[in-house]
């Protein structure tokens, strides 16, 4: 039964937290904090995910710990290319 | 031994859901999206007007809904493997036909966006914006699209007696897989409509 009400639970949070990302789209003007917020909805939707629909949360160690941490490394890129972005272009422009 | 939560025994602690070869698969893929992501990242620093203003012009109504029916499928599946480990093949099946419904309505919203974005005068050659988005998102969308076939295939496997509370694997690589889809568009949604 736990793991059930789990389930729905996860899905209802994840669809809450779609409906607040179609908000601040459709309402906010791209700022860090608003960066921030979306970096960390998607590296918490992943996790979800990750953990319960796929399972991972009790599988096999190396298969969990990869799938995590591409919703660690995403987010934070997201962050990084903000605050960042001359360096990018510096690092990806032809001489 | 299986971890036992209420009602379901979860596999034991380090189990391969589906097994190794759907894992090679899986990593393939999402390192194939990860290098779309870091394009994403290059095109949005040397064009970053197109990038803001590129999100306005999409139908963000058709990225929410995307978003919610993906996650709604992965859901779906996730009930669906409930249901075999308790040998309840009917459960099982419904759940999987309710996926399936879920990724049709998936291609049917794309193929309107698609649609919506032509009538507005936006195509793959509008910018680099449209370009990424278009490459990024078609190359989702054929990925729900064998998804679904994937998840067909599974429900063949249940009605035949292939899967059983005891020997489920190729119906757990089918779910791994699918859940692998909505990751996918979990990172690109985000991208493409909301963040400008």
């Amino acid at each position: 039964m736990f793991a059930n009400k789990s389930i729905d639970f996860i899905w209802t949070q994840l669809m809450l937290l779609t409906l607040l990302s179609a908000f601040i789209a459709e309402t906010a003007d791209t700022g860090l904090a608003v960066i921030i917020i979306v970096a960390v909805t998607i590296g918490y939707k992943g996790r979800m995910i990750v953990d319960h629909f796929m399972e991972l949360i009790n599988a096999n160690r190396y298969i969990r710990i990869s799938m995590r941490l591409y919703f660690y490394v995403i987010p934070l890129m997201i962050v990084l290319a903000y605050l960042f972005p001359e360096a990018i272009v510096r690092m990806t422009t032809l001489q | 031994m299986g971890r036992n939560t209420g009602s379901q025994t979860l596999p034991a602690q380090s189990h391969v859901p589906g097994g190794w070869p759907i894992w090679v698969g899986i990593f393939s893929e999402m390192t194939e999206f990860a290098m779309m992501f870091v394009i994403y990242f290059i095109a949005k620093s040397h064009y970053p007007e197109l990038f803001n203003e590129g999100p306005t012009k999409l139908n963000t109504l058709a990225g929410v809904l995307n978003t919610l029916v993906l996650l709604t499928s992965s859901y779906c599946v996730a009930k669906s493997m409930q249901a075999i480990r308790r040998d309840d093949t009917t459960a099982c099946v419904r759940w999987l036909w309710l996926a399936i419904i879920a990724g049709a309505a998936y291609l049917l919203i794309k193929t309107w966006e698609y649609h919506w974005n032509e009538t507005m005068g936006i195509s793959k050659d509008t910018n680099t914006f449209f370009t990424v988005y278009y490459y990024t998102t078609f190359n989702h969308m054929l990925h729900v699209g064998w998804g679904s076939a994937a998840v067909l295939w599974a429900i063949f496997g249940v009605k035949r007696g292939s899967f059983t509370a005891q020997s489920h694997g190729g119906l757990e690589a089918v779910a791994v897989y699918w859940h692998m889809i909505d990751l996918a568009w979990i990172v690109i949604f985000p991208l493409l409509y909301v963040l400008r």
